[in-house]
């Protein structure tokens, strides 16, 4: 099936032209046919291809090119190269008011943009109760587009939007605006329209509404593909990622520091991988991890084992006096314990398992390892960890 | 980008008339006002304190004269003036939709036009009102020549506009020369009374030619045309299609200098 979405090896570089000279060379460049080399590039080299009847998403911090990568879809702005394609009728919810004049009323302002949405005049009057009731804006309709509010603005451009039938909806974080009650209507109207078979390419910080919504996404950052597929894989990486973020500015605010005294981590492993953090284990299995700790003085250590999520939360923490486990001594003053969590109830996402070493009366802690885990599947449920339930 | 439809280039040129032209208070009466109130203005500088005549046809008073060259010229470099200036003052529109740009510049055009020939018809209509002869077939034949005046105004509307939004100087530079252009013009004289030279380089003046044609056919009936007078209509499309091009070229680059 023909995409109706195809982007390929799409970059975008800003000229410099904010100096006179500069804006004459870029000028006196564009006329010549060179491309633009110099300047701040937003885009990278980015492709991806959407099928008719698909949803996609398209996530990233802000200032990661989203919006951009939406606007040459959109055609507002041409890319520096690569090429973009799209078919059908599109309709495109970006920036707030965007095209709306303020000097004009609703009613004007719902003329302009359903003709910029390829509207006869014809079929707008046909559809005009409907936008208005779709809006629901009241005698506002009348004023001048300047004394609305954001939520009124995003309410007639919406009800355009989905008046005009498009066949590829793309929007920009507009929705965020709307109130609760407009904004379930909104996303019941998106609901049907993909039902319907229409295509949907969003731009959305909400996870749970991309993951919701959508089929496949790519993960823009720094102007580039991080990731692109699957949305539940790209989304749950955007998260960890988030969470890793976060987790080293705080430890790097708290410069913690590990005090290394007499009681040592030897060595801290999951069974059957890596210790480099690529450990991926499936929803619900098992996971087996040995710790081997070092006491200088040939008393047996305490071993303190948990889980947390990736940004430092605690899922579940354990020591090895409260189950009153004893390790198995090795050579060289060396003391092993083996954990078994059966049928890990962890949620899809990134882990962390550290191992911790204590002295033998379990109260002070000398040394810590860490090492990181993703737990794989596809889950709607949120949180952290599966509790056991029944609906009744 | 799509191409221009029916339904948004109206929007657009409405759009454009209502806000050029009746935000005013006085509205409607303003196009009619302005351009007689400098009307007035040249005719009493004209004929009270210069005594002009026109030179070579003692026939036609100075008013009439002056009128049927000046609404043309009013449309002309209105339009062209407004135009020049639009594609960066609607730099909110371009940045946040999918708009085709080139609707931008020829809906000012457009509105202009409209405008200041509905100026023109009022102002016709009181002059024969007023005792002067106007040859009305001439007017019909003249509709060709303001249309072909209005392309000529898309086309430098087209090129200037565009120019404008890489080099902002164009917006400080352009009401000079069209002051310039103005008086280069036989608007308030005749190109007859230049001397030999002035009126050679006349020659190079598109604009000269349609309001001396635009008199010819609507004061004088003077329908003459020899195969010379191709050439300002044939300059007038190839200007146009020049234009559009570099439009076309340089606007998918709007967007980065503005």
């Amino acid at each position: 099936m023909e995409p109706l979405v195809r982007v390929q090896n799409v970059s975008k570089i800003y000229p410099r032209v904010h100096r006179p000279g500069e804006r004459l060379k870029a000028f006196a460049a564009l006329l010549a046919g060179k491309p633009t080399v110099s300047g701040a590039e937003v885009l990278h080299d980015v492709s991806l291809e959407v099928q008719p009847g698909e949803s996609f998403g398209i996530i990233g911090e802000n200032g990661a090119g989203k919006s951009t990568l939406l606007k040459i879809l959109t055609g507002v702005i041409s890319p520096s190269s690569g090429h973009v394609s799209v078919n059908g009728r599109v309709a495109a919810l970006l920036e707030l008011g965007a095209g709306f004049q303020p000097d004009f009323s609703g009613i004007d302002n719902i003329r302009m943009k359903a003709a910029l949405l390829g509207m006869s005049a014809r079929r707008l009057d046909r559809k005009m109760d409907e936008i208005l009731a779709f809006a629901d804006i009241g005698d506002y309709v009348y004023e001048p587009v300047k004394h609305y509010s954001s939520g009124m603005i995003v309410r007639l451009g919406f009800a355009v939007v989905a008046a005009s039938e498009p066949e590829l909806l793309i929007t920009d974080e507009v929705l965020a605006v709307g109130d609760e009650s407009f904004q379930k209507k909104c996303i019941r109207w998106i609901e049907r329209f993909l039902e319907d078979g229409n295509t949907l390419l969003m731009v959305s910080h909400s996870m749970y509404q991309v993951q919701k919504l959508c089929q496949r996404a790519i993960w823009l950052h720094g102007g580039k593909a991080k990731m692109h597929g699957e949305v539940f894989p790209v989304t749950q990486s955007y998260l960890a990622w988030h969470e890793e973020k976060n987790a080293a500015e705080r430890r790097q605010r708290r410069s913690l520091k590990g005090e290394s005294g007499q009681y040592r981590v030897e060595s801290l492993q999951i069974e059957g991988w890596p210790d480099d953090g690529t450990a991926l284990l499936p929803s619900g299995s098992s996971l087996k991890a040995e710790l081997v700790l070092k006491s200088p003085d040939g008393r047996p250590p305490v071993a303190l084992i948990g889980v947390m999520r990736a940004d430092g939360t605690p899922v579940y923490g354990v020591a090895s006096d409260y189950d009153q486990v004893q390790p198995l001594a090795l050579a060289g003053d060396s003391y092993r314990f083996v954990i078994h969590f059966d049928q890990l109830p962890l949620l899809p996402g990134t882990y962390s398992l550290r191992g911790h070493a204590m002295d033998p009366e379990g109260i002070r802690l000398f040394d810590t390892a860490e090492i990181r885990f993703s737990v794989g599947g596809k889950s709607r449920e949120m949180g952290m960890v599966q509790l056991p339930h029944r609906w009744e | 980008m799509n191409p221009i439809s029916d339904t948004f280039f109206r929007q657009m040129v409405s759009r454009a008339i209502r806000r050029d032209y009746l935000e005013n208070v006085t509205g409607f009466a303003l196009l009619f006002l302005q351009p007689l109130m400098l009307l007035a203005i040249y005719t009493f500088v004209f004929t009270t304190i210069f005594k002009a005549r026109v030179a070579g046809d003692s026939s036609v008073a100075f008013v009439p004269y002056l009128a049927v060259a000046f609404w043309p010229w009013t449309a002309f470099s209105e339009s062209v003036l407004r135009a020049s200036g639009s594609v960066r003052s609607n730099a909110a529109l371009i940045g946040k939709v999918a708009i085709p740009a080139e609707a931008i510049p020829l809906s000012t055009v457009t509105a202009a036009f409209l405008m200041n020939m509905a100026g023109y018809l009022a102002v016709l209509l009181v002059m024969q009102l007023l005792g002067t002869s106007l040859n009305w077939p001439g007017l019909l034949a003249a509709l060709p020549l303001l249309l072909m005046m209005f392309l000529f105004s898309c086309a430098l509307a087209l090129f200037l506009s565009a120019l404008q939004v890489f080099l902002r100087d164009v917006g400080k530079i352009l009401p000079p020369l069209m002051t310039f252009w103005f008086f280069a013009t036989p608007i308030l004289y005749s190109s007859s009374v230049l001397p030999e030279r002035a009126a050679a380089l006349m020659k190079f003046n598109p604009m000269a030619w349609y309001v001396e044609r635009l008199r010819d056919f609507i004061l004088f009936g003077n329908f003459e045309l020899s195969a010379r007078d191709l050439a300002v209509p044939v300059l007038t499309l190839l200007l146009l299609w020049a234009a559009h091009r570099f439009f076309k070229r340089v606007s998918s680059h709007f967007e980065d200098f503005l």
